[in-house]
């Protein structure tokens, strides 16, 4: 196998490799362990002194089945997966063609369009929320996933994110698709999209991660319980006569392990783009 | 512009832009617009809302806390975009090749992205509080008489802020960079490795041209949150802002000039729209390096 | 089908615009003045909606017991019960309120209440249900009455104050007697040093900035009586706020005060880092989840000088549509008997004036939790709202703010207030 990045491994440059990377673990890991260990402890141990222990001193799953005791996580992990999943697709379609459209097809407007969605970055959304919420209202979608899908369906970072993506894609295989006589979804489908599954993957992780942990907004949408993304029902664990930090832990725990598994497996397609890439052809 | 290739119908891009337009309209441009409008008027979250011209505006130019905020913004991004350019593409390189492990590892450099804002407010106060690890460690080594103020002086409460944006970062957009990374041809590395190319110079001439576009992207990213901090700053000073409130950044005055029943909605926008001027700046800037370049 | 869409988007937008744009004030259409003009004469039944703040899932029982027993002398009534959690509750009631679709009988602090009083967004209960107002205690009451609003505007719930609590060890260990705590200032202070010089600095006594609560206390007029100006900028704030100041300097406080809100000094307790915290009567219970070491060390005392008064209300919606069954409704919930229920599963006090002479409340059962909780409900007794209404989130943390401008010593207490008094009024201006 080739060499990419720095250098060919040796056996040195191995180990070199591995000590760095411990090293950034060691700044990067910490609250995750922490909210692990907190998430084990049993009511007996302190998890608020000025010293806590990191290790449980007798982990329990306990904490788990009480946050599934006390509120429904099923029904909840299933809405936010609703709303994820609409988002998910929303971005991934809208967000490529829109790129894809940007990045690769000549047409009147394309700068002031390009202008537009990079102003958005910065436009601070602040203030909005309670418009937002009118404008959701007056579509008649209170009250339901997709009124807390529909705002960030396709969101605007992604949107750029794809055009950088297709911007990379190497001019000269879309010249040669066109001289064999291409349209445009066969250049889109079997050229450029090959070519940007590593940012379509990564667009896919913000959007998962953005729409599973937002609370404010689903707050104001949803009124009905049963409705509830998870976010927001693990603030029942926060009431105001009972707030138990393992609990927090838990839930948050709970929260955390579906974004980890996304993000793990889609890590990989990262390279699948120039690995299978239509570059040889 | 050769890439930019011809189709057969006038509005097939349009057909394909067209839901993330209307998504544009609808969900950004028109709360901006609305945004605009009351940053005319002395408007709450309910009621109000008499034009009162650019009183908001004047009201703006002698706060004294958006001089602080502005002057903390300016900070932020001067240190925030050099570090957060080139570290995660460090990151990315250490860990875009195929070890045993790796996954475990890539993973693990992105959780403090989604770790919640309450357990890192409580293990970055443990670490740098005056009774920290931090200050532990220092006063261990004999480096400090007094505990060092991190989380209570103006600027070191800055730089602490600083800091964590930096440790968030990193993983964020090492996976924008990994991405990246994935498009830079192999091809070019083989060739360049066969012309015997040092490990340096093949990261100057094959892997840093082949991530620019995303470099650019993200150096406006960083700029745009550099300018727009909040979370990080409200966390380490529990939402305080600091002693006299000169540690608070412009988002966190119109968050707080915004929120609750009797929030200054007028006010806030106009807030907005000065931080979108602001911002709009040095984004025009990296666009045209970024043409330059080209 | 294109077109269409383009249509309702429009549409959508046009509403968005009256309603948002141009912020005008009552969505709520026919709610407001003249909705309070009926009296609650009218039959109970029918739909009814109620929102609660933060009691599920630990008081989901309690409260479909309460509804229940509602559903069931009423028949005919239908409670539709909604719990929202205890994070972004002023913006859910803020959409609320703003999209027209408040629920008939909401929860709200008094400091929730006003905005929407100021919008006629509220029913006048005591114009709607004259006969209330013999039930519930007169602070209670007080608590829905605005500055220059006429009538009140829901009615009391629950009731809370703040205790004192102690590390008895801590203090024993440095020579003081967990059984004479300190109950001055002065006292305070005194007590603070010997912590302070008896552990090498390792221990803290006090860990709490001086707010608002304590100026009124100190006997500074916080604010004018039509509630438009802050008026707390006064040397015998600034006497108070120096007197801290020194102890801050002497380091008596740990230094990270500076950056604390109020509940901080609780959070530090919580962590045995500091011997004394404010809290409410139900602190104990809570304390031992999160610090069970800690907790059977703790004794309380009652609060120094005027204790606080927390007040937890229901008002009912002008818009509603079924205002007779919402009133009843309203009524039932903060009824002498379902509030004494209730405060048998915490420790919170009922506003009704039947729970006075109740003896489960001035008797302890005995443990540390229990006396804490006799020491808050005989506080009660004297505890005043200490804080205006008016003094928002935004507001408390420009005073904050300020406090620890002057604290850390980079200016004069003078001039701090002074500061946060102009910041201030002008965040209170329209």
């Amino acid at each position: 196998m080739p060499a990419r990045g720095f250098g060919t491994p040796t056996p040195a440059g191995k180990a070199a490799r591995y000590l760095l990377l411990a090293l950034v673990l060691l700044l990067t890991i910490g609250p995750f362990l922490w909210q692990l260990s907190t998430s084990l402890k049993g009511p007996g141990e302190d998890v608020y002194s000025r010293t806590p222990d990191f290790l449980p001193a007798a982990p329990t799953f306990a904490n788990y089945t009480q946050v599934a005791d006390t509120i429904p996580v099923w029904t909840y992990a299933v809405n936010s997966l609703t709303v994820a999943g609409i988002a998910v697709v929303g971005n991934g379609v809208g967000a490529t063609l829109a790129g894809f459209a940007l990045s690769r097809l000549r047409f009147r407007g394309v700068r002031l369009v390009l202008g537009l969605f990079l102003a958005t970055l910065v436009l601070p959304g602040e203030v909005t929320i309670v418009s937002q919420y009118v404008t959701v209202r007056s579509m008649g979608l209170t009250d339901t996933l997709l009124g807390v899908a529909l705002p960030g369906a396709i969101a605007m970072l992604n949107v750029l994110l794809m055009y950088t993506a297709f911007q990379a894609v190497p001019p000269e295989l879309d010249a040669a698709a066109l001289v064999d006589g291409a349209g445009v979804w066969q250049r889109l489908v079997h050229v450029a999209l090959p070519n940007v599954r590593g940012m379509l993957s990564v667009v896919v992780i913000f959007t998962f991660i953005g729409a599973w942990d937002d609370f404010l907004w689903p707050l104001i949408v949803l009124n009905d319980p049963q409705r509830y993304t998870l976010t927001v029902g693990l603030q029942y664990l926060n009431g105001t006569f009972a707030a138990n930090p393992r609990l927090i832990a838990a839930g948050t725990m709970i929260a955390f392990l579906p974004i980890v598994a996304v993000f793990a497996a889609l890590q990989r397609f990262f390279f699948k783009g120039v690995e299978e890439g239509a570059l040889k052809g | 512009m050769t890439h930019r290739l011809t189709h057969r119908r006038w509005f097939t891009p349009w057909l394909l832009a067209g839901p993330a337009v209307v998504w544009l309209a609808v969900f950004n441009l028109w709360p901006a617009v609305n945004t605009v409008i009351l940053s005319f008027t002395n408007a709450k979250p309910l009621g109000g809302g008499h034009f009162t011209g650019l009183d908001n505006y004047e009201r703006a130019l002698s706060d004294e806390q958006l001089i602080d905020a502005l002057v903390n913004s300016i900070v932020y991004l001067l240190v925030c975009l050099p570090l957060l350019t080139l570290l995660p593409l460090l990151l990315a390189l250490l860990v875009e090749k195929k070890l045993p492990g790796i996954t475990f590892f890539r993973t693990a450099f992105y959780t403090p992205v989604v770790a919640s804002a309450v357990v890192v407010a409580l293990i970055w106060g443990w670490v740098l509080d005056d009774r920290g690890l931090v200050n532990g460690v220092l006063g261990q080594l004999g480096l400090a008489d007094q505990p060092v103020s991190f989380l209570t002086d103006r600027w070191l409460l800055l730089f602490s802020a600083i800091g964590l944006t930096v440790w968030k970062g990193l993983g964020y957009y090492m996976v924008i960079y990994l991405s990246a990374l994935g498009n830079v041809a192999r091809e070019l590395h083989e060739a360049a490795a066969v012309d015997g190319a040092s490990a340096v110079r093949r990261f100057w001439h094959v892997t840093l041209p082949g991530v620019r576009p995303a470099m650019m992207l993200i150096s406006v990213l960083i700029s745009v949150s550099a300018l727009r901090v909040f979370s990080e700053l409200y966390v380490l000073s529990n939402g305080t802002g600091g002693p006299g409130g000169r540690d608070m950044s412009v988002v966190m005055l119109i968050q707080m000039y915004s929120r609750g029943f009797t929030g200054h909605i007028g006010y806030a926008s106009a807030l907005s729209l000065l931080l979108f001027m602001i911002t709009v700046g040095p984004m025009l800037l990296l666009a045209r390096l970024n043409r330059k370049a080209a | 089908m294109r077109t269409s869409h383009w249509i309702r988007l429009a549409v959508a937008a046009v509403a968005a615009a009256t309603l948002v744009g141009c912020g005008l004030g009552d969505p709520n259409g026919s709610g407001g003045t003249g909705a309070g003009d009926a009296s609650a004469g009218g039959e109970v039944k029918g739909k009814v909606s109620l929102q609660t703040w933060a009691l599920k899932p630990k008081f989901t029982a309690y409260m479909e017991g309460v509804i229940d027993a509602f559903e069931k002398k009423h028949p005919g009534v239908q409670v539709e019960w909604l719990d929202q959690p205890g994070e972004g509750y002023s913006e859910k009631v803020l959409s609320q309120a703003a999209g027209g679709t408040l629920p008939d009988v909401v929860n709200l602090p008094p400091d929730f209440a006003l905005p929407l009083v100021k919008q006629n967004m509220l029913l006048d209960v005591a114009k709607a249900d004259p006969k209330r107002a013999s039930d519930y205690v007169e602070g209670g009451t007080a608590a829905y009455r605005f500055a220059g609003q006429d009538g009140t505007y829901g009615y009391p719930w629950y009731l809370n104050t703040d205790v004192n609590y102690w590390n008895a060890t801590l203090l024993t260990r440095y020579g003081l007697d967990p059984k004479k705590p300190p109950a001055t200032l002065d006292e305070l202070i005194a007590a603070a040093r010997t912590v302070k010089e008896k552990s090498d600095g390792s221990v803290y006594l006090m860990s709490r900035k001086p707010g608002l609560m304590d100026f009124a206390n100190a006997g500074v007029k916080l604010m004018s009586d039509d509630g438009k100006t802050f008026t707390f900028n006064t040397p015998e704030a600034a006497a108070l706020l120096d007197t801290y100041r020194g102890a801050f300097k002497d380091g008596l406080l740990p230094k990270d005060v500076l950056t604390e809100k109020y509940a901080g000094n609780a959070k530090l307790f919580t962590s045995g880092t500091v011997a004394w915290t404010t809290a409410g009567g139900n602190y104990i219970t809570s304390l031992a989840a999160d610090n069970p070491s800690l907790a059977p060390q703790v004794v309380s005392s009652p609060a120094m000088g005027t204790p606080p008064l927390y007040v937890q209300g229901l008002s009912v919606s002008g818009g509603t549509k079924n205002r007779a069954t919402a009133l009843a409704l309203a009524r039932w919930v903060t009824n002498a008997e379902n509030q004494a229920a209730f405060a048998r599963l915490t420790s919170i006090f009922p506003s009704t004036k039947a729970s006075a002479s109740d003896a489960f409340f001035s008797k302890s059962d005995g443990t540390n939790a229990g006396d804490a909780k006799v020491t808050a409900f005989s506080s009660l007794a004297g505890a005043r709202m200490l804080e205006p209404v008016q003094a928002n989130d935004a507001i408390k943390t420009v005073i904050n703010q300020q406090i620890a401008l002057a604290l850390s010593g980079r200016t004069s207490s003078k001039e701090a207030l002074d500061t946060a008094v102009t910041r201030c009024n002008q965040m209170l201006k329209d």
